[in-house]
């Protein structure tokens, strides 16, 4: 189904939705960045710009709880933490290189155990897409399958309009009992024509071919030139929509604490660390090359899909300049 | 309220009820379920593994070490050589602690059924075997000749000791116990040597044999060509892969060895799967 809303309508429901008491999650400014945030009224949506971490957070957070324990005596009393009481949420303005993955990771927190501290959000969360009409020089998201405008994700996606008010389309049922829930803020689209999209300047990969070499390079003098530069520091995982590598750690002393999640990366030396002293991923290059492989070639191998949408987010901030789309191309033309 | 299947994370309580020093620093713990419907019904089959929590340091993953014969109580045995360990060690008799599990696949013993096992094991590896060992000799009459090659640095750091003696003492049961060169004191009455020469010594016959294999890397890189030499093809050889994990659910993306994720697809391989896998483990 397709209408449209203007700007004002768009502003009104959001506003609508805060005084329901409904959570909504957009990028906002928060301290000096823009992240995925919690919204307090509809002017604290900022349209403009990618936020710094991507959605996968509105799931998978930083760091959550898993549970709590106390100690009685030799006893343990422990304290579930249920996945049940998360509550609804609708994210505004998601770009579509962050929508796109968030399907994705259902496919590792769902396979076999449910891990429902993803999936209970998950089903209480309505996506609204908005797609793109800028890109910048880190952006890729046609290199790997995707468009600014790609669907993928959204429960219901925006597209802004020529002269202001954005096109809707809904995506999913989530999207079609939104759509008739806030009806009133809609109105049938009249023909105006949606904005340009944004055009990503690398032109999309052959990811069969990449995977094809993935497949029979494992040992290869090239990923050491590749991660020569990686120093570790993890933070092209934590700004990926799709890394999803996390720890378990109790904080707290024998007495009493809490058992949380962590978001961790397969960058990091002690990642693979076995007791023993013993280290499969002993070198940078080992890590980095798992970095590529878990991205183009395991999560294809076991889920049948990318685990990467193009958002950039790691060339960005990575400090020492290592462009993932690069390290693409050049495994593409070996 | 405690919800497993909405939060996989949480362990189930376990009380130990024994602690038992195996070496200086490698201990284990008998461990019996709280809750006294677990105690009853907890099922897990040779090979699989668990995460052990104490709580206030966090979990580590060990193989269970006791035999699913074995009703009523399940053991680990581990080295303390960190923060969760070192606490494991320091609980009492009496003491709480979280175990998760059984994760992972386990040994086809079926398919042993009629067959002569070989095991072969070093150090702090012996544990992982021994759940199938004593699995095997409870079903002692459906298997053909047990032989075990066991080895250890110094004779201080082999564990389950008094197994060893009960081993050595059955008719039913080949014992070979070694230990590395300098390692022996003056009352030794195994061999001398590391085990995949002792194991060229030994010459166990392949045929109709299943071997069994577990120890540090570089140990089961020097059995192998070994075990090829007398005779077993890379489907009689099962191993048990020991990579770092957090959750043992396939999520946390730690302990893939290449696309195969040791938690699930593992911990058990036979030689041909660990031989197609790339060298990360």
């Amino acid at each position: 189904m397709q209408k449209q809303i203007t700007e004002a309508n768009l502003r009104l429901l959001i506003d609508s939705l805060l005084l329901k008491g409904q959570r909504v999650v957009g990028p906002r400014q928060s301290g000096t960045m823009v992240l995925y945030e919690p919204l307090a009224s509809a002017s604290d949506l900022v349209t403009d710009e990618l936020p710094r971490r991507s959605i996968k957070e509105a799931f998978f957070p930083v760091c959550e709880d898993l549970l709590e324990y106390r100690k009685e005596g030799q006893q343990i009393e422990l304290k579930d933490i249920d996945p049940a009481r998360f509550p609804e949420t609708v994210l505004f303005g998601v770009r579509p290189c962050d929508a796109a993955a968030v399907p994705v990771l259902d496919a590792v927190f769902s396979w076999d155990y449910k891990d429902q501290f993803f999936l209970a959000r998950r089903a209480k969360t309505t996506i609204i897409g908005l797609a793109c009409t800028t890109a910048d020089d880190a952006c890729f998201c046609t290199a790997v399958g995707l468009s600014p405008n790609d669907p993928k994700g959204s429960d219901l996606l925006l597209t802004p309009m020529v002269g202001g008010g954005f096109l809707v389309e809904s995506q999913s049922e989530k999207g079609e009992v939104f759509f008739s829930t806030w009806q009133d803020r809609f109105s049938e689209p009249d023909g105006t024509q949606t904005q340009a999209l944004a055009t990503p300047a690398l032109q999309p990969l052959d990811l069969k071919k990449i995977k094809a070499w993935l497949d029979d390079h494992f040992e290869d003098r090239a990923w050491d030139s590749i991660a020569v530069r990686c120093v570790g520091c993890g933070a092209c995982a934590f700004v990926c929509p799709a890394c999803h590598c996390f720890d378990i750690v109790d904080e707290g002393s024998e007495k009493a604490g809490k058992r949380r999640k962590f978001w961790d990366a397969c960058g990091f030396s002690k990642f693979t660390n076995h007791a023993s002293g013993h280290n499969p991923r002993d070198l940078q290059p080992k890590r980095y090359r798992n970095r590529i492989m878990h991205k183009f070639k395991y999560y294809d191998d076991k889920f049948g899909q990318t685990l990467c949408t193009g958002c950039g987010r790691c060339i960005r901030v990575c400090p020492v300049g290592i462009d993932i789309a690069g390290v693409l191309e050049e495994i593409e033309k070996k | 309220m405690c919800d497993r299947n909405a939060n996989i994370y949480l362990p189930y309580l376990a009380t130990v009820e024994e602690v038992i020093d195996e070496t200086p620093d490698v201990r284990t713990l008998r461990l019996v379920f709280q809750d006294e419907q677990l105690r009853e019904n907890f099922s897990f089959r040779a090979g699989q593994f668990a995460e052990y929590s104490a709580f206030g340091a966090g979990e580590s993953t060990f193989c269970i070490a006791s035999s699913p014969t074995r009703k009523g109580y399940i053991e680990c045995c581990f080295r303390a050589v960190g923060r969760v360990t070192e606490s494991l060690r320091r609980l009492e008799v009496g003491d709480t602690m979280g175990v998760r599990g059984p994760y992972g696949n386990s040994f086809p013993i079926e398919q042993f059924y009629g067959k002569n096992l070989l095991f072969v094991t070093g150090g702090i590896a012996l544990p992982p075997l021994r759940t199938l060992i004593w699995n095997c000799l409870d079903l002692r009459d459906k298997f053909g000749d047990i032989t075990i090659v066991y080895g250890a640095r110094t004779e201080a750091d082999l564990v389950y000791k008094r197994e060893l003696a009960e081993w050595q003492e059955r008719s039913d049961v080949t014992l070979v116990k070694t230990v590395d060169p300098g390692g022996n004191g003056p009352e030794w009455d195994g061999k001398v040597g590391f085990v995949p020469t002792v194991l060229d010594e030994v010459a166990p016959s392949a045929e109709n044999t299943i071997a069994l294999v577990c120890g540090p890397p570089i140990m089961i890189k020097f059995t192998l060509p070994v075990l090829e030499k007398l005779g077993f093809g890379d489907e009689a050889i099962y191993t048990t892969l020991e990579n770092r994990m957090k959750c043992g659910l396939g999520k946390c993306g730690r302990c893939n060895v290449g696309n195969v994720y040791v938690c699930k697809d593992g911990p058990v391989f036979t030689a041909k799967q660990v031989k197609a896998m790339p060298l990360e483990y």
